[in-house]
């Protein structure tokens, strides 16, 4: 019985999106299978060209797929737009220079119907003290938040946002998920797109990892940083030749990257390589670190290619 | 939703309007330069005068410039994203194009309005009173046609300059559709095919439709205006469409 009442909030089932021009196909999307059930968090996270936002488009409607299909909360795309139950911040543009912030969010309430709730969102992202400002004249990451306004107007119960911080400084990242954090968790569900590892791991609890059009991994973020284990150690060697050598110490060392004599290694046992290293191979300079989300990233993008 | 986006839009319009101040002040300070030349604007010509002759050319000059202004914006702000931003709310694209197109007919009547009351003020004159209201209305359903036009241009080519280059253009084609001043001969038998050549000498037509054939500025017959307005606007409507599909495509 459960099943018929639970309704996932997105569910993309073979999702693929071919852009052909005269000459050449671009499988941009390549058959992609999705739930994300209603008032999770997640990111997807990739590369630029990695499909994340031709994927957003489907989902919200703006392109049409090649095949396969988007709901959400078992709506057509275009009916959960009109009827205001998804909303997105997108990446690009969407904004007229010259119109005032006010204006901006003004129109787009009307277009949505919801005139009354002007005054509040502005309140809340923090948008009334710079309301008679032009668009034109306002920073990266007040643009920003104005795109973020325009997505809370229709009261959303499924926000997209493709890549919110893209371009902002580290300061204005910081303020724009802290106004996200209050305004758009409360038992929305929340999808958003990112090449920042640091913000799929603080914010979202579940990260899909996308590359080349297809999903290389999905599960939790903490899961995520497990797929690899071990750590990663590199050292500089007196000769290349002795690098070389350390990576027979045993099957798990595998080099993964080398510049010069300084060679990175990655291995299971960490803490007898490490030994052997400073012992038998006469390394120096040794670091130790566990790998971070970008890592696993790199390992599974590398895999999928 | 509509009312609101169009008085934004207004704001906006004349809050910064380079584009206006050529739409609304050109037409008008090139009809009081030419209008006002004393050797021949009092002169008699077909049911009026030159003057009235005058008011109309530049009135059709400006409506049509402030039309393709107006409509083309449609076209460069789909391409910065507004349209997309617009597709994710309920208002359906077509009420944003309707949209803008009243607003480039309200700019494009009031740009006429501001020529015809110079002229009313400066001695323009007609025998038949309904010929200032039947010269007024094609004056401005014509420049609809050009509507097409600013959308097409500005799809092709994406920028705000691009507008600038259409409305240049429309001087070319004033020049060349016999809107300036009359041409002869080859060059008017070329002015013909011009896309403002129709446009205008069918605003001029209730004015100069009882003159004599033959007469020097005597009009062609009614079917050749008319015929050189519709081809246009086709041609227009067609460009506009193939050069939104083609931009939507690369989007």
């Amino acid at each position: 019985m459960q099943t018929l009442i639970r309704t996932e909030a997105v569910s993309l089932t073979g999702l693929t999106k071919t852009f052909s021009t005269p000459r050449t196909k671009v499988q941009a999307v390549k058959g992609i299978d999705l739930q994300i059930p209603t008032g999770q968090i997640v990111a997807f996270l990739g590369p630029n060209g990695a499909g994340k936002t031709t994927t957003i488009d489907m989902i919200l409607g703006l392109t049409q797929p090649t095949a396969g299909a988007a709901k959400i909360l078992g709506l057509d795309p275009p009916q959960a737009v009109s009827s205001g139950r998804v909303s997105a911040v997108l990446q690009t543009g969407g904004l007229l220079r010259d119109m005032t912030v006010k204006e901006t969010v003004t129109v787009i309430a009307s277009m949505h119907g919801k005139p009354d709730r002007i005054n509040e969102v502005m309140e809340r992202t923090g948008l009334t003290r710079i309301a008679k400002r032009r668009v034109g004249k306002c920073s990266g990451g007040e643009q920003q938040r104005i795109k973020f306004a325009l997505a809370l107007l229709p009261d959303p119960d499924v926000l997209i946002l493709d890549e919110p911080t893209a371009g902002m400084d580290v300061m204005a990242r910081r303020e724009f998920w802290s106004t996200m954090r209050s305004e758009a968790t409360q038992g929305r569900t929340v999808i958003f797109a990112t090449h920042y590892l640091e913000e799929a791991q603080n914010f979202a609890e579940r990260t899909i990892l996308m590359s080349q059009g297809k999903i290389v991994a999905d599960g939790a973020t903490a899961e995520l940083r497990q797929l690899i284990s071990g750590r990663t150690l590199s050292a500089s060697f007196p000769s290349e030749d002795q690098g070389e050598q350390a990576a027979t110490f045993d099957q798990s060392v595998q080099i993964t990257e080398r510049n010069g004599s300084r060679f990175a290694f990655q291995c299971q046992n960490s803490d007898r390589f490490a030994a052997a290293l400073l012992g038998e191979y006469q390394a120096y300079d040794l670091e130790i670190s566990s790998p971070s989300l970008e890592d696993a990233f790199i390992q599974l993008t590398k895999d999928a290619s | 939703m509509m009312t609101t986006y169009i008085r934004v839009e207004f704001t906006r319009h004349f809050r910064d309007g380079y584009n206006l101040i050529f739409a609304l002040l050109l037409p008008a300070a090139m009809y009081i330069l030419f209008g006002n030349i004393p050797s021949y604007t009092a002169l008699d010509l077909g049911a009026g005068n030159v003057k009235f002759y005058l008011m109309i050319s530049m009135a059709a000059y400006g409506a049509a410039v402030s039309t393709v202004a107006i409509a083309g914006t449609v076209a460069t702000e789909t391409m910065q994203g507004w349209g997309r931003q617009i597709a994710l709310t309920k208002m359906p694209p077509a009420v944003f194009v309707g949209s803008k197109m009243i607003v480039a007919a309200t700019v494009a009547g009031i740009s006429a309005a501001i020529v015809f009351t110079l002229g009313a003020a400066t001695g323009a004159q007609v025998n038949e009173p309904w010929i200032w209201g039947a010269s007024y209305l094609i004056v401005l359903l014509g420049a609809m046609i050009f509507a097409c036009y600013g959308i097409g241009v500005g799809m092709v080519f994406k920028s705000e300059s691009a507008l600038g280059l259409a409305s240049g253009l429309m001087v070319f084609f004033a020049f060349f559709g016999n809107v300036f001043m009359p041409l002869e001969g080859g060059m008017l038998d070329a002015a013909r095919f011009t896309p403002m050549f129709g446009y205008v000498a069918l605003a001029r037509y209730p004015l100069l439709k009882d003159m004599p054939a033959g007469v020097e500025m005597a009009p062609d017959p009614l079917w050749m205006p008319t015929a050189n307005l519709v081809a246009w606007a086709i041609i227009f409507a067609l460009f506009a469409v193939v050069a939104t599909r083609k931009a939507k495509a690369r989007q």
